[in-house]
């Protein structure tokens, strides 16, 4: 037997189980998301695009998918800056291998933390009236500061507890990157006078081009799936203020109305706007690589 | 006469001992048949405290009881999903006012005193418990918590500013705002505006009642009308007085903040009234004062219970297990073990309420309160199945108003109210 057929045989029952596993339940979420099933009644009736249709004229919908870029943008971003710059300033300023193992070892707690577990910590620290960070600010004469109850803050302070737990788990990754690039460039460039960021810009972070775009691509994925975070923190509030598309849908689906097909519909979206959209990313991502 | 009445004497001890003989019979037939009795439960304290109970029940039945524990909310979603779906994970369910019509009419659980033992006693269970646990005149689940309003109020503070207790809406009104201090960590008032039908809603509801607010009129939601904005626009007056956050506060936040002494007064469901000198966790232990609601303001009605779902126990041996587990964990002697264990917040027999072990542990004034306070006490929610989705969706724009996201009143009871025409709708 030939390496290629011998490989797609090998792959063959994975690649089946997989599919099967999509199917049904993608194929399960449209047969939902066509009829009219509510959580109350076993009955339901063929309304044909109905759920879809209505998707179209639905307030919260469109605020949620908002909330849900914003979201994504936010939490990405954030994540790759803070883990650039802490890498780099780690990588420049601690010389010695045990402090850095130290900080990496540190800076790799928050990400083994369940999220749920890391959700009741810091919305106990962001309380205004109990918490400590308030009691931070008020001794500098700030606050009380309502993280999570005032619109215009709910959804940064949720982002930052992602990037604390994501942008650190990421320093390491790069951090550990950077230590394994050749030095010739580096010095090369030092030879030539170049300043210390002029080195990171244009010599060191081009050649992690490569794993950057990867962390970016993994980080937007684990972004779409932080529903435990928001659920815990605010529960999607104040008002509609950090109900991301997900959240909306298990508040339409199962916690308020139990509109099942309704919340299908919203997922079947969800998941046809986000392969369009990482197939872009993941397109124009190696383009930029290459 | 007395022959007769020796008969019936009779006739009720040869009763009394052929119910008891079959139960007996059902724990010994189906003792081993059910491995495993799943419950879903909140964490009220009378859930929480059965715990060190429960080997005496495994034992019984040959079972493991499993109670898993979640967030009002939570629970309610789970338990919803479990019976809709024909899951049928858990045998017994716990059950509210919020949710009782929804479940009676989708033919989820099953009339208590067909599962739960006569021995146990079902005639001993709070009336005002009772009433809201009944649709139609049959009793659905086995009320362990409840009951209604009760304003808490810092005697202390209220003496430093020379105030009576209000007994009026005005006055609450006015004796909240010259009580509340930001400057020394002290606020008037407290409340829920968290969303959900069991949290903002339930206590914005009174205030929409005292405003002479109605829910259905010819079966269309008018909720939005004058009542409701007045109740509304009162609400978020009264939240200026609160506590930073308040705006997301659930009933725990709020609770809370009162027992850690930063508020003043605290309108909420009076089983907390104990928890306010429980000296372990409150800081204004001997402080408090206790009233009804001052008028206009009704007393909003509820009760939790444990109920048996006709999805999960759908067999013989899980019926009577699940029967079985509901009356034990509601019955008199669970009770009376709870008082001796200092719980005294979730009673749901009217034989407890009398004991002297429940009087040993609460303040006699608030029990004057709370006596005051059941005549004003009724279910103020809407009994409909559709009720937690318009709930949830009212405490939603509620949440809204609240917290600034939006601030015109009237267009977001709008919107409820039209999402609510909806809902109704779809019940039909």
């Amino acid at each position: 037997m030939t390496r290629k057929p011998f490989a797609a045989l090998s792959l063959a029952p994975a690649i089946a189980l997989l599919a099967m596993l999509a199917i049904v339940s993608v194929g399960g979420a449209i047969w939902l998301a066509l009829m009219n099933r509510t959580l109350r009644s076993p009955d339901a009736e063929f309304v044909g695009a109905y759920n879809f249709l209505r998707l179209l004229r639905d307030r919260r919908f469109f605020n949620a998918l908002e909330i849900s870029v914003i979201w994504e943008l936010f939490t990405v971003a954030g994540t790759i800056l803070l883990a650039v710059t802490l890498a780099i300033l780690i990588f420049e300023t601690v010389k010695k291998p045990i402090w850095r193992n130290l900080l990496c070892f540190a800076f790799l707690v928050p990400v083994l933390l369940p999220r749920v577990a890391a959700a009741f910590i810091w919305r106990f620290l962001y309380s205004p009236s109990l918490g400590v960070i308030n009691y931070l600010l008020g001794l500098v004469g700030i606050g009380p500061v309502e993280f999570l109850a005032d619109p215009s803050l709910a959804l940064v302070s949720v982002a930052v507890v992602d990037i604390w737990q994501w942008g650190l788990f990421f320093t390491v990754i790069l951090l550990k990157l950077l230590e394994t690039l050749p030095r010739d460039p580096i010095e090369a460039a030092m030879l030539d006078n170049a300043r210390t960021w002029e080195i990171h810009a244009y010599v060191t972070l081009p050649m992690l081009k490569g794993p950057i775009i990867s962390l970016v691509l993994v980080k937007a994925v684990e972004s779409l799936r932080s529903f435990d975070l928001i659920f815990v923190m605010t529960g999607g509030g104040p008002g509609t203020a950090t109900e991301t598309l997900d959240l909306y849908a298990y508040q339409m689906g199962i916690n308020m109305g139990g509109r099942i097909s309704y919340a299908s519909a919203m997922s079947i979206l969800l998941l046809v706007v986000t392969t369009i959209a990482f197939t872009i990313i993941w397109k124009a991502g190696r383009r930029w690589a290459n | 006469m007395r022959n007769a009445k020796m008969m019936a004497g009779t006739a009720f001890i040869v009763l009394a001992a052929q119910t008891q003989a079959f139960a007996q019979e059902d724990a010994t037939a189906c003792k081993g048949k059910v491995p495993t009795l799943n419950v879903i439960a909140q964490g009220m304290p009378a859930v929480t405290a059965l715990d060190e109970h429960l080997g005496e029940f495994n034992e019984k039945w040959g079972t493991e009881v499993k109670i898993t524990l979640l967030g009002e909310n939570e629970r309610r979603a789970k338990s919803r999903l479990d019976a809709s779906t024909g899951a049928g994970s858990y045998h017994v369910i716990y059950i509210d006012e919020a949710n009782l019509a929804e479940y009676v009419s989708a033919d989820w659980v099953y009339p208590l005193a067909e599962v739960v033992p006569k021995e146990y006693d079902i005639s001993d269970f709070r009336t005002d418990l009772s009433n809201v646990a009944t649709v139609d005149g049959v009793q659905y689940f086995a009320p362990f918590v409840g009951g209604g309003d009760v304003m808490m109020y810092r005697k202390d503070i209220l003496e430093e500013k020379g105030i009576d207790v209000p007994t009026s809406l005005d006055e609450l009104t006015a004796a909240i705002k010259a009580t509340n201090d930001p400057d020394a960590g002290r606020y008037g008032w407290s409340a829920r505006g968290q969303r959900g039908s069991g949290m903002n809603v339930w206590r914005w509801t009174p205030f929409f009642r005292a405003k002479g607010g109605e829910w259905l009129k010819e079966k269309q939601p008018v909720f939005n009308n004058e009542a409701g904005v007045e109740a509304t626009e009162l609400y978020i007056d009264l939240m200026e007085y609160a506590p930073p956050g308040v705006a997301t506060f659930n009933w725990s936040d709020s609770v809370e903040a009162f027992r850690g002494g930063q508020v003043a007064f605290l309108i909420e469901s009076d089983v907390f009234g104990p928890w306010m000198e429980d000296e372990a966790k409150s800081t204004v232990v001997g402080k408090v004062g206790y009233a009804p609601p001052p008028d206009p303001l009704p007393s909003a009605g509820w009760a939790h219970g444990w109920a048996v779902s006709k999805v999960g126990a759908d067999t013989d041996c899980e019926r009577a297990a699940a029967g079985d587990f509901v009356g034990w964990a509601t019955s008199q002697e669970m009770e009376q073990k709870r008082l001796a264990a200092g719980i005294a917040s979730d009673i749901g027999r009217v034989s407890t309420l009398q004991s002297d072990a429940y009087k040993a542990l609460v303040p006699a004034e608030y029990i004057e309160a709370l006596l005051a306070t059941s005549e004003k006490t009724s279910l103020l929610i809407m009994a409909n199945p559709a009720w937690p989705e318009i709930g949830d969706n009212l405490g939603l724009v509620l949440e809204e108003l609240f917290s600034g996201t939006r601030d015109d009143v009237k267009s977001a009871l709008d919107e409820a109210a039209f999402f609510a025409e909806d809902s109704l709708a779809r019940v039909k």
